[in-house]
């Protein structure tokens, strides 16, 4: 392999480098308790990989809308949509699935509108999904009255069904929490669908060139409503996960995961003008800031040089972003 | 694609070894949440120990929060054995549930926490106080039981000390007033508001007109001018925060009404709080809701140094302050 060559993978997998550097400096920089670090504590660790569960799924979405040149400033309110949703539907009666079911609707038909109203009225996504970021929160509150949704377990009225009481309790096995088990297979999903089908190579096609995959005979505003639904679809499993994991629906959950998603995905190297980028470089991508946030705080790090030094990463990323096209 | 097969596994691959290397250091399994029974009482160390507190802040976007923090810093500083590890949750329930949990696996010797909201922090307060560690619960509180004390003072007591402070002082006559309400749907907004009402009730005060001004100092503004412009005769303005309160003047003075008694609630012992808007005259009073920073840390010192029990609630006193002693307890509260 050139050197040429070997530059080009390390940019391609500059998020998955940045990762293991994040990673061995917490291990330098862990503080230590009875000669062990704590953290590499298996419950830090995977403290770790909950807490970025929830944006991670949304970061899945975002990652599709961003390939095809997009961009979806609606998920964090989605996510606030679908808490109070999940919270108020399985606290009045109704199961499990259905409950589950129409929310996950809700989040498809939100995204479908919003890709309608972007692909085939040409309408920019960031407009169209600034203004659906207004809606969804309007709709939150509504169906709330403006408060959060407690929720509580058992058969009685008022209860919800007791299974949906997992996502809060965490793990399974005693240490792997089940919302970073949702997260991990559904980034393997995406990962696998982006890998080789005629879907895939459509999102590329589309956020590279969009009028030569017109003319190339790709189904442009179709695959665009698609990774706008699944966007939205992704955001109601992070609202559902969410209201599982505090057993609460609050309508003003969610305010900023929007931005953090998107952190997540140009950390991982996709690039916002689409086309370039992959979902398992937005997964390095969230788990690096997880990560971070962990060891910052583990140091007792002020919170405020802590959203300082997120920023510097964001800005560090797109800047070896830049650098790529001269070299490889 | 070889490209993206190739970076996949590449994760895949860092994902398996991290979570091996935690396999390695896996030592204790995730206790059970929520315990109704006491929980394993830790053996006190007393003076001779050090010891690490976690405390969790819902956010520092509001000034009272902010001083709640400074109140702990400040009273631990005075206590040589406490280190104290600070976390800002930014409003975000989910991310203090993920603090809190970090500061577990710190083995902190107590928990110190001001919730986001009740119901979603209610688990992982349970989780540290099963683990046998104090939790101390400011300001706001949670569901259950799971925690060792509540420090808190009385929204509704305030309410209604700043409800009889219009019925004695302001308007001994009765009158028509109107009201700035905080964040709809947030506790303290109700409790300050039916307190208020509860204080004027009986003395010939009559609310003429209520707005939600968010205990934010520009919707305070606004809200106060559309007030003033609706209800002309309105003799004074109660504000459920003195940020609130301030926009009120503003707007007071827009409106020509410069004389307009207004009052707030927080009275923050900080150059740009409530009690020096008072000492200005910008503020007929406010009333003193204590962040309760440093009645926490002396509640740990009794519970960590001194190996003794505090009460599960600790209602905090709160007072009136008027241009005649705002000087005296600015003072008074800034003295550690």
């Amino acid at each position: 392999m050139t050197a040429r060559g070997v530059l080009a993978v390390v940019f391609r997998l500059q998020s998955v480098f940045g990762l293991v550097i994040v990673f061995a400096a917490a291990i330098v920089f862990s503080p230590r308790r009875g000669g062990d670090l704590v953290f590499l504590d298996s419950q830090n660790l995977f403290n770790v990989v909950r807490a970025i569960s929830e944006i991670g799924i949304i970061a899945v979405g975002m990652t599709l809308v961003i390939l095809v040149g997009g961009i979806d400033l609606s998920v964090g309110s989605v996510v606030g949509l679908a808490s109070v949703g999940a919270a108020e539907l399985l606290t009045s009666g109704w199961g499990l699935v259905p409950g589950v079911l129409t929310i996950l609707a809700v989040g498809l038909v939100f995204g479908v509108v919003q890709g309608i109203a972007s692909a085939r009225f040409r309408i920019q996504a960031f407009i169209v999904t600034l203004a659906g970021m207004q809606i969804a929160r309007g709709l939150a509150r509504m169906w709330s009255g403006g408060e959060g949704v407690s929720i509580t377990y058992g058969d009685g009225p008022g209860q919800a069904p007791v299974p949906f009481s997992l996502l809060g309790e965490r793990t399974f096995g005693g240490v792997v929490p089940i919302p970073a088990l949702i997260f991990a297979a559904i980034a393997a999903l995406a990962v696998l669908l982006l890998r080789s089908s005629a879907f895939a190579r459509h999102v590329y096609a589309i956020g590279g060139n969009e009028k030569a995959a017109v003319l190339s005979g790709v189904p442009v505003t179709r695959v665009k409503i698609l990774v706008f639904g699944l966007c939205g679809l992704l955001a109601a499993v992070a609202g559902i996960v969410h209201a599982g994991q505090l057993n609460f629906g609050g309508p003003n959950d969610g305010t900023g995961y929007e931005l953090n998603a998107i952190a997540a995905v140009v950390i991982g190297g996709t690039s916002l003008t689409g086309g370039r980028g992959s979902v398992s470089g937005t997964v390095a991508g969230a788990l690096l800031v997880g990560v971070l946030d962990n060891i910052l705080q583990l140091n007792d790090i002020d919170s405020n040089v802590q959203l300082i030094v997120v920023g510097v990463v964001i800005v560090l990323a797109a800047g070896v972003q830049r650098l790529r096209p001269a070299i490889a | 694609m070889s490209a993206t097969t190739r970076h996949g596994a590449a994760v895949a691959g860092l994902v398996l070894v991290s979570a091996l290397a935690a396999c390695g250091t896996t030592h204790e399994n995730a206790p059970g949440a929520a315990s109704a029974g006491a929980p394993p009482a830790r053996a006190c160390q007393g003076t001779g120990g050090k010891y690490t507190i976690g405390m969790s802040q819902a956010n520092l976007s509001e000034p009272y929060r902010v001083r709640m923090d400074d109140d702990i810093r400040r009273a631990a500083a005075g206590v040589g054995q406490f280190t104290v590890h600070f976390a800002d949750a930014a409003q975000d329930n989910a991310k203090q549930v993920e603090q809190v949990n970090t500061f577990l696996t710190q083995n902190i010797d107590l928990l110190i926490i001001s919730p986001n909201e009740a119901t979603p922090l209610t688990a992982v307060v349970h989780k540290a106080y099963a683990q046998g560690i104090p939790v101390l619960v400011l300001d706001r509180k949670v569901d259950g039981e799971g925690y060792t004390s509540f420090i808190g003072a009385d929204n509704v007591d305030i309410g209604r000390q700043a409800g009889r402070f219009f019925a004695d002082t302001l308007l001994p006559h009765g009158g028509k007033v109107v009201e700035l309400r905080g964040l709809a749907g947030s506790t303290p907004a109700k409790e300050r508001s039916a307190g208020f009402d509860q204080g004027i009730a009986g003395h010939g005060i009559t609310v003429a007109g209520t707005a939600d001004a968010d205990w934010l100092r520009d919707k305070g503004q606004q809200q106060a001018d559309a007030l003033l412009k609706a209800h002309p005769d309105a003799q004074a303005l109660f504000s459920a925060n003195d940020p609130m309160a301030e926009g009120a003047r503003i707007a007071a003075q827009n409106a020509g009404r410069a004389d307009l008694p207004i009052t707030g609630i927080d009275g923050l012992p900080v150059p740009e709080g409530g009690i020096k808007a008072v000492e200005a005259g910008r503020l007929s009073a406010t009333f003193v809701y204590p962040t309760g920073g440093a009645e926490a840390i002396a509640a740990a010192k009794k519970l960590l140094l001194d190996c003794r029990q505090v009460p599960k609630q600790q209602t905090l006193p709160t007072r009136l302050v008027t241009r005649a002693d705002a000087a005296q307890v600015y003072t008074d509260l800034n003295r550690s």
